[in-house]
């Protein structure tokens, strides 16, 4: 069952909770992605609050006029009508803990905000439940707490079964009594961690100074320690493969019978990394650049945005750049920034934010992770020098894009500098694009980003 | 850098408030489904009406709500009852926060800045109440602010007492503030008009926002 959770937005830096001014939907409505379901408000600003998923708003977490902390859960949306009822009869037989829950957050709300206040409820809120989990912990065999239809998130789920571990007998933190990943790892004395997805920021990364000594030392990672790497299993296990996980493979196998080429570019990135400065406290992030640029650049060199078929070459009528995201608990995922060549940077970049972060609660839709035309892969963050990407199937080309690092440039007029420099290298279907297509493109993509960067935004 | 063309609109009639709403959902629901239009702006005056907030409160209208001496209109907005009529000048802005900061107490702070940098240009000290929201000056709330936002697109705006009647707002509690003294510019600069103000506001939100305005001629109104 496909439970989502509408949380609190922070409508600012400063907001620490918010006032739900009204319910646009009733429990039981149909919702569909995009529509507004609440307006929130804080001060004298109103905001509306969308629903991510197409389905039916199930349960009202916290009534119209209460208040409730940002990224509290307020309201439940399930994929399907039949869905609604288990929800909405497992909140009312549900511990009276949400109960209370909802009904000391509206008390915080007639005391006049006073957030110190709310925040103090919620730190004591949580105390009782830390005490609560730590007694049951303290009972020699774990007794059963939930009967019934168990609630819990996808990730927790998936938790509790690598681990071995029976949903009924863990106390769900959530709202409704919803079991999350914290209740898991809790459970199994595990530290909270969160998850992490490996998006860079690079090859920006530059250091304020402009001193190369320090440049260097800081991008070749003398100082730092590297840190352990990943591992799904214990030494001497086998651990099934996710679905994710197969499907990459899938993938992967499918480009065995691509005849693939690969051809390379180095870009020096000081105008880019300066730009990006400028534009980053307006919340553009690196990714959005390269994809604005790459996107860009396709919109002139439409043979590298094709794609293969047993018909002939198939042209997209749009030009979507794919990101490859790596998952926590293993897999990739490829969100797609549609449109890249034409949509604003600003908005990009916002697009970005929000798909990386549903890319982490797994509420991506289809269409938002496989409606790629060109996939663009950045392991800078890691400080590769280069490397070469596999091609995904049904487009014809992916860039792999490394870190800008400083090396020891020599221009034509014998003089020698150092400059910021990244080396991307492109993997294309040779059946539908050519080498020179490749190199065309490239040499375009590195004058833009070299000569030109400060037009992306416009 | 930021891509800031705006189209600004200054109807030279009254304009009336349904009018005027209508104008901003349409401006709005397009930016939304394409994020990269131009902003819009609008500087009008009002035919008398009073406009309540999506979460008013009916005890700040001193009137029965089905009758009241001018339109009553309940709209999607924050704040509490406020009053529009000629001399005051409106601003309404629909833009993309997304280009700026998706911050509301940032774009908030920042229509108050507007005000007062008007009010200072004129040699008035405009001034913020903590905890509140709009400009006063003196001690008198002179302009207030409300606004309303969908995907970080804003409606809605601010508005700014120069030379209207007062007495309309004896029939309500403005803003829901009890306390509330409401003035007008044209208390300290007896000979104020709207037209004297309407150029500063232009230029103190092409400022704050870094606007270029688009050639808007092809829109009369």
């Amino acid at each position: 069952m496909a439970t989502h959770d509408i949380f609190m937005p922070a409508l600012s830096s400063t907001m620490t909770e918010g006032k739900i001014v009204e319910w646009l939907k009733k429990p039981g409505e149909k919702v569909s992605r995009g529509e507004s379901v609440l307006v929130v408000e804080s001060d004298k600003a109103d905001m509306d609050v969308e629903s991510f998923n197409d389905g039916f708003l199930a349960a009202i977490v916290m009534p119209a006029g209460s208040s409730a902390p940002v990224g509290e859960t307020i309201g439940l949306i399930v994929e399907n009508e039949s869905e609604i009822e288990a929800v909405q009869a497992s909140s009312s037989s549900s511990s009276s803990s949400s109960g209370l829950e909802s009904s000391s957050a509206s008390v915080g709300a007639k005391e006049k905000k006073d957030p110190i206040q709310t925040s103090k409820t919620i730190s004591s809120k949580t105390q009782n439940e830390k005490d609560l989990n730590s007694s049951g912990a303290m009972v020699p065999e774990s007794p059963i707490i939930n009967t019934g239809r168990i609630i819990a998130s996808p990730r927790a789920k998936k938790l509790a079964s690598q681990m071995g571990l029976d949903l009924a007998t863990v106390r769900g933190s959530g709202p409704h009594g919803r079991i999350q990943a914290e209740d898991i790892q809790k459970v199994k004395g595990q530290p909270n961690t969160v998850p992490w997805i490996a998006e860079s920021d690079t090859p920006a990364r530059t250091a304020p100074s402009t001193a190369t000594h320090s440049t260097f030392e800081k991008s070749s990672k003398v100082q730092k320690a590297p840190s352990p790497g990943n591992s799904f299993g214990l030494p001497g296990e086998t651990v099934h493969f996710n679905t994710l996980q197969q499907a990459v493979n899938r993938n992967m196998e499918t480009s065995l019978n691509v005849p693939c080429f690969r051809v390379g570019y180095s870009i020096l990135t000081d105008r880019l990394d300066a730009f990006y400065k400028q534009v980053k406290p307006q919340g553009v992030t690196m990714t959005a650049l390269l994809a604005k640029a790459v996107g860009v650049t396709l919109a002139r060199h439409p043979q590298v945005n094709v794609a293969f078929s047993s018909e002939g070459m198939v042209y997209p009528s749009q030009i979507n750049v794919a990101v490859a995201v790596a998952m926590e608990d293993g897999g990739l995922i490829t969100p797609v920034l549609q449109n890249a060549n034409v949509t604003d940077l600003f908005e990009l970049s916002r697009q970005w934010v929000d798909l990386v972060k549903r890319s982490r609660s797994k509420q991506l839709q289809p269409n938002e992770y496989s409606t790629g035309t060109f996939t663009l892969s950045n392991l800078g963050m890691y400080g590769v020098d280069r490397f070469d990407a596999i091609l995904p199937p049904g487009t014809g080309a992916i860039l792999a894009v490394a870190a800008s690092l400083p090396k020891v440039i020599a221009s034509n007029d014998g003089s020698i500098s150092v400059r910021k420099q990244m080396q991307v290298n492109l993997t294309a279907d040779h059946r539908v694009v050519y080498g020179a297509d490749g190199a065309l493109f490239l040499k375009d993509l590195a004058y833009l980003i070299e000569q030109n960067p400060e037009s992306l935004s416009s | 850098m930021n891509n800031s063309s705006s189209f600004l609109f200054e109807p030279k009639k009254l304009v009336p408030f349904l009018k005027a709403l209508k104008w901003q959902q349409i401006r709005q629901r397009n930016m939304i489904e394409r994020p990269f239009l131009p902003h819009s702006v609008w500087l009008l005056q009002h035919s008398s009406c009073y406009t309540l907030g999506r979460g008013s409160d009916n005890k700040n209208l001193y009137f029965e709500e089905n009758n009241a001496p001018f339109p009553l209109y309940r709209i999607d907005r924050g704040g509490e009852v406020t009053h529009h009529l000629p001399g005051q000048l409106v601003g309404y802005l629909v833009i993309n926060l997304n280009r700026y900061e998706t911050d509301l107490n940032w774009y908030l702070r920042t229509l108050e800045e507007v005000l007062i940098d008007v009010l200072d240009s004129l040699g008035l000290k405009g001034e913020r109440m903590s905890g509140l929201t709009g400009v006063w000056c003196k001690g008198f709330k002179v302009g207030s602010i409300g606004i309303g936002c969908k995907r970080w697109v804003t409606q809605h705006g601010f508005s700014l007492n120069v030379d209207c009647d007062l007495s309309g707002f004896n029939a309500i509690v403005p803003c829901g503030l009890n306390n509330v003294k409401v003035g007008r510019l044209n208390y300290w600069i007896p000979s104020l008009t709207v037209s004297n103000v309407q150029p500063l506001i232009r230029e103190s939100i092409q400022k704050k926002f870094g606007l270029n305005w688009k050639k808007t001629s092809i829109f009369s109104y």
